[in-house]
């Protein structure tokens, strides 16, 4: 009955492939049926959270009836049940967006594209090899390059470019990654690399994961590898920008924390927490200086995600479980909160033609859901009581107490206050600037914006079952000895 | 040293120069399309057993005298995606110089900031 779960790969992939047989039949069906999919979609990774969450155990997915290390299994864990929902529910949310805003041709390729990509991220999330992990990456990423490229016009091809060279480099370093570590263990299934991990010289070890986490960190946005992300979000079509934003990056996050945690049993292993919180920490200062500085709403989005993805990695990288389940927890806000902040201001965009802040004088008075929205968003993100995100940066603070990182609350406490001070600059445009007259807005999109920012109040209000679930999918991550016993491995012993 | 290893990652090396130190777009993509090559080249060379032959079992050639299958399989899957990305690149570079009327990545700065 579980094996059932691997429709959460096989339905977008079948959807995908049958769009361009779809178009010829007729073009006016191919934007219903991308919402036919991403709903079914939506409805299986309903059923498996359900399953995964009252069972308790993960689902495990042999494909071919191959038992692990021999064939590759998918792990359905709590954390990718958990993520495998944010990732179908993001996807539904987007595709209705899409039939406002993307109004390029072909919109078959859009549809193909995108479903790729939530096919790739799905994937990432739920595999359980390592070199399954850097296909489904790939998947992810040449989706990704399309999908910037997608509006072609010199800039967007300016920012697919960035893209496709940093990712270029950083899949080629990731493959290196996996060829040392294979050519040490000898195998390339996570629970097996597990068990062996204390086995293995620790001096290619330390230089496969430091690969491994460099070619990751391309997608992950961490610091050096991150000037790609700010352009191809302005550039990409608003639905796009708020999936990037939503889950590509948590997939990439996600994948680093467990290719770190699979490798613990390493010696020296600590030094590689170290670097990833270099890392992350650099990418939260940097992030938040640029977007002091934005004229664009679009791109100080942009650059706002991108310090909270450094956040993110700096809690995977405090190497306790409460670090990992409050990094889990960020994530899951952050993908909530920045959906809903990159479909206001998409729509904003697509209505008023641009994303520059002068755009955004009077736009209390002239879309005020959208701009009702994107309010929520930023008082949240800033990390106010009553909202979602103050809740993740409190655990993601007591976090790094436990770990003895206490100029880390320095940090969070400073990017919050970097963030009010832009953030609080744009809501003064928004409500207290410029006249204008009312624009009617779609009432679905404001139906799909209030429900955003109810999820927001209510897990303000209410974290603790929140918090219950994220505890669970953090020590998912965390607790390795628990996920090699979970995984049939066939017959093999350390 | 193994001279596959060394050949390796002096081709990734090569590639990464390239993509780094290059300005012209289309050499910048060469440097990723050697980088990838470099990479496959080595995946196989952790393969390889001295004095084996390919991993095809037919008449003579039993398992024990085979190489290691499973490098090749990740390099068959690694050149696909390589030709992949360096095709959509090539794309994107098709569409820049119609927009831009340049190659020099220098000149290629609309986006700042």
């Amino acid at each position: 009955m579980s094996q059932y779960a691997s429709l959460l790969i096989a339905l977008p992939l079948f959807g995908a492939f049958f769009i361009p047989i779809l178009k010829r039949i007729s073009k006016s069906a191919v934007m219903p049926f991308l919402v036919l999919v991403t709903l079914i979609q939506t409805g299986i990774a309903a059923w498996v959270f359900n399953e995964v969450y009252i069972t308790g155990k993960p689902i495990i997915i042999m494909a071919g009836g191959f038992r692990p290390p021999i064939g590759i299994n998918l792990y359905i864990g709590h954390f990718a049940a958990l993520f495998v929902l944010v990732i179908a529910v993001t996807s539904l949310l987007m595709t209705i967006f899409s039939f406002k805003a993307v109004s390029v041709e072909p919109k078959d390729k859009y549809a193909m594209l995108f479903l790729l990509l939530m096919l790739g991220a799905t994937g990432m999330i739920s595999t359980g090899d390592i070199f399954n992990l850097f296909v489904f990456m790939e998947i992810t990423a040449i989706s990704a390059y399309a999908l910037t490229a997608y509006n072609k016009t010199g800039e967007a091809s300016e920012a697919a470019l960035k893209y496709i060279v940093l990712g270029g480099i950083g899949s080629s370093f990731f493959l290196v990654g996996v060829a040392l570590i294979y050519g040490s263990l000898g195998t390339l299934n996570m629970a097996h690399i597990a068990q062996l991990a204390h086995l293995v010289n620790p001096t290619v070890a330390k230089a496969g994961l430091a690969l491994l986490i460099f070619g990751l960190a391309v997608e992950a946005e961490q610091f050096p590898l991150n000037a790609w992300a700010p352009d191809a979000y302005q550039e990409a079509p608003h639905p796009v920008t708020a999936m990037f934003s939503a889950f590509v990056v948590k997939a990439s996050l996600y994948a680093m924390g467990r290719v770190i945690y699979i490798l613990s049993a390493v010696e020296g292993w600590s030094s590689i927490l170290r670097l990833l919180i270099i890392l992350g920490t650099l990418t939260v200062i940097i992030g938040e200086m640029s977007a002091l500085r934005q004229n664009n709403v679009k791109r100080m989005f942009a650059y706002s995600s991108i310090a909270q993805v450094g956040l993110i990695a700096v809690g995977l990288a405090l190497g306790t479980e409460s670090g990992v389940s409050a990094s889990v927890f960020h994530m899951f806000n952050h993908a909530i909160v920045k959906a809903l902040m990159f479909l206001a201001v998409g729509y904003v965009a697509v209505e008023l033609g641009g994303t520059e802040i002068n755009k955004f004088e009077g736009l209390g008075k002239r879309m005020p859901v959208s701009a009702f929205a994107i309010t929520v968003g930023a008082i949240s993100i800033i990390g106010i009581p009553l909202f979602n995100v103050f809740w993740s940066k409190v655990q993601l603070i007591l976090a790094a107490l436990n770990a003895q990182y206490t100029w880390m609350v320095a940090l969070i406490l400073g990017a919050s206050l970097v963030e009010a001070t832009y953030y609080i600059r744009l809501i003064h445009t928004i409500w207290f600037k410029g006249e204008g007259e009312k624009v009617k807005e779609s009432s679905v999109l404001a139906l799909v914006m209030l429900l955003l920012v109810a999820l927001i109040i209510v897990i303000g209000i209410y974290p603790e079952p929140f918090w219950n679930v994220m505890q669970k999918a953090g020590s998912d991550i965390f607790n390795v000895a628990q996920y090699i016993k979970n995984v049939p491995l066939m017959g093999v012993s350390p | 040293m193994n001279p596959y290893y060394f050949a390796s990652i002096a081709l990734i090396l090569i590639g990464f120069y390239a993509v780094l130190a290059k300005r012209n777009v289309l050499k910048m993509l060469v440097g990723l399309s050697i980088m990838e090559t470099g990479v496959n080249l080595l995946l196989i060379s952790v393969g390889y057993v001295s004095g084996r032959s390919a991993p095809i079992l037919s008449e003579g050639i039993t398992s024990d005298k085979a190489v290691d299958p499973i490098p090749q399989a990740l390099v068959l899957t690694a050149i696909v995606i390589g030709v992949a990305t360096t095709a959509m690149a090539l794309s994107v570079v098709i569409n820049l110089y119609e927009k831009y009327k340049t190659l020099n990545v220098e000149e290629i700065r609309r986006l700042r900031g």
